[in-house]
């Protein structure tokens, strides 16, 4: 522990919080419920981040409910996660949202899926479907993975939604649904409504379904674009509470795909970009260097997405000769390519003209919100976990991380470009140094009862798990993708800005879209009501 | 001027756009496609069954004589880590992946195993294959291995008491 990290719990002990558990990058302080919002106040105001927060039904091995509040030190590298026990017969919690505005989405999550009701803020259903029945919570123990409660009918429409038919579409792989109150082209106000698709994969992890060797494949499909990110974030976090020594060459494989996957992300939406620009030739190179990139993830892992080869222990494909001068081959076609790409885009006077000063998302309300990777980066903020928190060989390379202060659309573009060129000298560095030796090991018991919190760098921010273990498989595996915390954000980015505008915005925080999406716009004056498509084509 | 930049880049680039199906895939030596159960070396032991994420594989029992093990390739995620833990090298990972089919039923393949019954107390115990697996691979003694576990604990503490001449159970 540093001295300023000392001082910190020093602060927290006098405000009644006790140490419970010091791990080389975690902190597990317990503190009393009365306090928690003191001490989530003391340390936000220090400079912590909120990585998420997450309720744990453990009535069977303490007799509470805890909640744990996961804070990032990112300047010491240490995690702070507080745990607060609620007694079963008062469910109830205050909110921290007063304090630290990031709690917003995962307080009432913990509402919505255990039951724990906060005190001191306004709460609305958030995950549940309107149709799940009041009383009902997916995440306490004695409900079945498998189980389906009857659906309610409610005669009221929740009072956030105007008029909520249409325009989910049903085979978008997320779909999203804005409201853009309008006056005249100018947007006044967004409310966001998602998780259309929360899967529950948190809660089939913990079911009998599944083992620990089987969660990697079902993490992987969390995300389309960066599933590799999810099933490396779950394997550290399990490897970190098992304390099961990884062989380094498969760290080294680990980094280097993570690195091909960042490539072929922000390609992918550097050429989405470019097509909402209205600039397709962009749109349709970026997607041609992209390709070789995709061929090469098939070539090291056996498929172009969702690679399969994290496995608890290390990985399950090996680089030989061939694969390495492949890669070096791949990587400075594409550094080649894309540069020249790059070069002619951003000459372009039309894409600079609608990229700057639009939705543009200042340094203190990017602070407030916690957001991360990119997004953050281009707003002032400099967080980057593989600088932060080093994990697997990224402590021995040397990387810039890009930072942008102006936080508008074209801060983030450019520091998507910069990163493209990052991963490339990563991936060189990685494999000049790559050692020799065994790519798994296979000798591991996992007991029951430790936890973990694992933190990757995904192409769109931070990405972490929080795994407490149990027997045969997690008793409590929490996920937070980098998209959770950044969509809040959407919302200063929007106000203010042009209807015209808006979509760009929206893409720029890289919301995991790929396909057609739509707004309803509302004009303020007339409640005149339109769709509009997002992103034309589709 | 911007125009003539990205001019240049496209003629320098040509044509890259494969005519797929008339020109074949852009496949790499390492692609995973769907999996393969080689039936006359498969010995129904399920450990697939147990390590495959999506339940692509499983074992069932209609008659209650024989098991069958199924793979259904719509659920298959092409992990091929059935073949990893695949004791008797059954299954193989093939390059297939250009499977969509108009009827759910040719998805499927099965590969069936008749059971044995335990030799003393009549129950089913393994499949044929497994029990000649064994044989081969393991010096055990032919009347223990075609008994049930519990059998074979039983005639094991009845053996063993003779020798060490405890009296009988």
């Amino acid at each position: 522990m540093s001295k300023g990290v000392e001082a910190l719990v020093e602060m927290v002990g006098k405000l009644g919080g006790a140490v419970e558990d010091v791990r080389k990058s975690e902190i597990y302080i317990r503190v009393p419920r009365e306090a928690v919002r003191a001490v989530a106040k003391l340390l936000y105001d220090s400079g912590a981040y909120l990585k998420t927060c997450a309720g744990v039904d453990e009535r069977g091995t303490s007799g509470f409910y805890s909640i744990y509040y996961i804070f990032g030190l990112d300047s010491h590298g240490v995690d702070a996660v507080l745990k607060v026990l609620v007694p079963e017969h008062d469910p109830l919690i205050p909110s921290i949202l007063p304090e630290v505005p990031a709690a917003d989405w995962c307080e009432l999550e913990i509402r919505d899926l255990l039951g724990i009701e906060l005190s001191g803020r306004l709460t609305k259903r958030l995950v549940l479907p309107e149709d799940w029945p009041d009383g009902v919570y997916p995440l306490r123990k004695e409900f079945r993975y498998d189980e389906k409660p009857p659906r309610v009918v409610r005669e009221e429409l929740p009072e956030e939604v105007g008029i909520p038919v249409g325009p989910y579409h049903p085979a978008l792989h997320e779909p999203e649904y804005f409201e853009l109150y309008v006056e005249g082209e100018k947007v006044v106000d967004v409310v966001y409504r998602g998780f259309h698709v929360h899967r529950g994969i948190e809660k089939l992890a913990e079911s009998p379904r599944f083992t620990y060797k089987q969660i990697p494949f079902l993490a992987e499909r969390i995300c389309g674009i960066c599933g590799f990110v999810h099933s490396t974030c779950y394997v550290m976090a399990v490897e970190k509470a098992a304390g099961i020594g990884v062989p380094e060459r498969a760290e080294f494989i680990r980094s280097i795909v993570l690195e091909v996957e960042r490539l072929h992300s922000h390609l992918l939406w550097l050429g989405v970009a470019a097509h909402l620009l209205g600039y397709d030739a962009g749109f349709m190179h970026t997607w041609r260097i992209r390709e070789r990139v995709m061929v090469l993830a098939e070539y090291l892992t056996g498929s172009r997405k969702t690679y399969g080869i994290n496995v608890v222990g290390g990985v399950r494909k090996d680089l030989n000769v061939d694969k390495i001068d492949k890669t070096m081959k791949t990587v400075a076609q594409v550094r080649e390519e894309f540069k020249k790409l790059a070069d002619a885009a951003l000459s372009v006077p039309q894409i600079k003209a609608r990229a700057v000063g639009t939705g543009v998302l200042t340094k203190s309300e990017a602070r407030a919100l916690s957001v991360v990777g990119p997004v953050a980066r281009a707003s002032g903020l400099y967080r980057d976990i593989r600088k932060d928190y080093p994990y697997l060989a990224y402590r021995k390379v040397s990387f810039r991380v890009p930072l942008y202060t102006e936080g508008d659309n074209l801060a983030r573009l450019l520091v998507r470009v910069e990163e493209v060129f990052e991963s490339i000298e990563i991936i060189k560095q990685l494999i000049d140094m790559l050692p020799g030796g065994g790519i798994v090991s296979e000798e591991y018991e996992i007991p029951p009862g430790r936890r973990a919190v694992a933190a990757v760098e995904a192409p769109r921010g931070e990405d972490v798990h929080f795994v407490i273990t149990g027997l045969g498989r997690p008793y409590r595996w929490r996920v937070r993708a980098p998209t959770y915390q950044n969509i809040p954000a959407l919302r200063a980015m929007l106000r203010g800005t042009s209807l015209a505008d808006a979509p760009l915005t929206i893409a720029s925080i890289d919301p995991c879209f790929s396909c057609t999406d739509r707004v309803l716009v509302v004009d303020v004056r007339s409640s005149r009501r339109s769709f509009i498509k997002l992103v034309r084509g589709g | 001027m911007s125009i003539a930049r990205i001019l240049e880049i496209a003629f320098r680039t040509g044509r890259v756009t494969r005519k797929y199906p008339h020109e074949p895939p852009l496949l790499t030596p390492e692609f995973r496609g769907a999996v393969r159960v080689d039936p006359s070396k498969c010995w129904g032991c399920g450990a697939c069954v147990k390590i495959c994420p999506p339940n692509a594989l499983s074992l069932r029992s209609d008659s209650g004589r024989e098991v069958v093990l199924e793979y259904f390739v719509g659920r298959c995620i092409f992990c091929g880590m059935c073949a990893e833990v695949c004791p008797a090298r059954a299954i193989e990972v093939t390059k297939e992946f250009e499977l969509s089919s108009t009827s759910l039923e040719s998805l499927k393949y099965g590969v069936a195993h008749r059971l044995v019954r335990c030799s003393s107390c009549g129950s089913l115990v393994w499949t044929e294959a497994e029990l000649r697996a064994v044989i081969r691979s393991s010096p055990v003694a032919e009347e223990y291995v075609v008994l049930c576990p519990r059998c074979r604990k039983t005639r094991f503490a009845r053996a063993a008491s003779i020798r060490v001449g405890a009296g009988s159970e």
